[in-house]
């Protein structure tokens, strides 16, 4: 199974129209990765749906960098009980 | 006499949504007033007292307390109400123009086909034989033990009932005002079409120079602190509310506007609440919309088929009601905020506090309350606390106060609604996953 972060980075590699081998966790979404307000919603959307979970609006939009992305999601992950690869 | 207003069960209130869904039906407007404002006139009672959902107790009583609306006797949800005088007991469905029931009298329960009650006076004689500590055993015992008798008064079976009813009760709320002439300012040149005696132009209203009210298909009412500016054309039967500004509108026959809306581009036969905008060009007809919308440029609606059938509403989003007519354009709940270029679809049901950006395309029917519409699908978006700031800006920006009460009242509703808006962003997701 991939980690998380390997699949988080797939998901905005899918989402940003970007070479997954290009993101770096300390890539800002926006600044770095160009991603529009709206494309915010949808990765907050996909990263559900790749990961089974329910995200909270707003703690998951004040995400900034793909490595707390990795962080946030794992955390919420073990929160309700969905095992991932670290 | 004490009148109380109690509001009808769900399943049937469910008929009046999106906006119902954050006001009791006698809150809905048509023509100069709303419905309780007609029912408060007709049965000329002075005492009132209203029965409303649980959820929007608190939320009502805090708006209903406002010193503009203060009325003697007020009470929300206090059951002592149901003591101690005469009562007329009268579901806001029931229209007041055919209501006949006089306050007081020996007790009776009027029912309609279903057996449902549409009024009950209870003489205070009687009380003593009725539980009046909650107001749903309270009807029911009246129904139990009290005479009844069948009704066949008329009543509101769902919200585009008002729309299709609005240019006539515009006419006969007229009548009833006894108004004419101009008691604001207006300015020269303009035109009056048709009889002077069909327009009232009331105090503080102004009225600029190349505007057009034509009055010759029926009354124009320009409420008190409204302005019209130039260039706009106001078609009867027509009532602009206080504090009301159009800006060059095209206001065509049959429209309810306000209090405090700032309105432009092209109107017809619509009711719109207060403090909502459509200042820029786009079509709105036949439409309902409630209090806090904002429809930005170009925001048009369509009320009429390509193939002249009648139209069908979802107001569930799943089931389609025939509305039997081939006029009825969109039902828009409060709060709601379009963006340029939103394409709305013939009877489309735009869900209170919802959020659409435009793509160009007519939107689905069906925007539950609370969605983002965004890339033309329903998603979570930023979440109601977005959506909630956003509310309280542009309260804020007139004056007015998001309260505690409120924000209680639409956490319900954010609950009560989170089926039908979590099936819109399941369908939403698969359509990008798909992408």
């Amino acid at each position: 199974m991939a980690t998380v972060e390997e699949r988080v980075k797939a998901v905005t590699a899918r989402v940003l129209k970007l070479d997954a081998d290009e993101i770096k966790p300390e890539h800002s979404f926006t600044v770095d990765l160009g991603a529009e307000s709206v494309q915010s919603v949808e990765l907050v959307a996909m990263f559900e749906e790749e990961f089974g979970v329910e995200m909270d609006e707003d703690a998951a939009l004040s995400v900034e960098t793909v490595g707390k992305a990795v962080e946030y999601i794992a955390e919420v992950c073990k929160q309700q009980g969905v095992d991932v690869e670290q | 006499m004490r009148l109380v207003l109690l509001d009808s069960p769900d399943e049937v209130r469910r008929n009046f949504y999106p906006l119902a869904l954050s006001r009791p039906l006698w809150e809905l407007r048509c023509g100069f007033s709303s419905l309780g404002e007609k029912l408060i006139a007709k049965v000329g009672a002075g005492d009132v007292a209203y029965f409303v959902p649980d959820y929007m107790a608190d939320a009502y009583r805090t708006k209903v307390e406002r010193p503009l609306r203060l009325r003697s006797g007020l009470a929300v949800n206090d059951s002592s109400v149901l003591d101690g005088d005469d009562l007329l007991i009268v579901d806001p469905r029931v229209k007041a123009d055919s209501f006949n029931v006089a306050g007081r009298g020996p007790s009776e329960v009027g029912l309609d086909e279903q057996g449902d009650v549409l009024y009950a006076r209870v003489a205070k004689a009687d009380l003593a034989k009725l539980p009046t500590g909650d107001i749903g055993k309270f009807i029911a015992a009246a129904k139990a033990k009290l005479p009844n008798v069948r009704s066949a008064l008329p009543t509101w079976q769902y919200i585009w009932d008002l729309v299709l009813a609005n240019a006539e009760q515009i006419t006969a709320d007229f009548a009833a005002a006894g108004q004419s002439g101009v008691e604001g300012k207006v300015e020269q040149p303009n035109a009056i079409r048709g009889s002077k005696k069909d327009v009232y132009i009331a105090p503080g209203a102004r009225v600029h120079p190349m505007v057009v009210i034509d009055a010759e298909n029926g009354p124009v009412y320009i409420d008190q602190d409204a302005e019209i500016y130039p260039f706009s054309r106001v078609e009867g039967p027509c009532y602009i509310g206080k504090e009301s500004v159009l800006f060059g509108a095209k206001c065509r026959e049959g429209n309810s506007i306000g209090p405090a809306c700032r309105v432009g581009g092209e109107v017809e036969e619509s009711i719109v609440h207060g403090y909502s905008n459509k200042y820029h060009d786009g079509f709105l007809g036949h439409a309902y919309v409630g209090e806090w919308v904002n429809l930005g440029a170009l925001t048009a609606n369509s009320d009429l088929k390509n193939d002249y059938s009648t139209v069908s509403v979802m107001l569930d989003g799943r089931r389609a009601i025939d509305t039997g007519s081939t006029k009825v354009g969109s039902l828009i709940g409060d709060h709601v905020k379009t963006s340029i270029g939103t394409l709305l679809n013939t009877g489309s049901y735009v869900g209170a506090m919802a959020l659409i950006m435009a793509t160009g395309k007519p939107l689905p029917k069906f925007i539950p309350s609370f969605a983002w519409f965004l890339e033309g699908v329903v998603t979570k978006g930023f979440g109601k606390g977005k959506l909630y700031e956003t509310a309280k800006m542009a309260m804020g920006r007139r004056g007015c106060r998001w309260s505690e009460a409120e924000q209680a009242m639409w956490d319900a509703v954010f609950e009560m609604t989170a089926p039908m808006r979590n099936e819109a962003v399941k369908k939403g997701r698969r359509v990008m996953l798909a992408r």
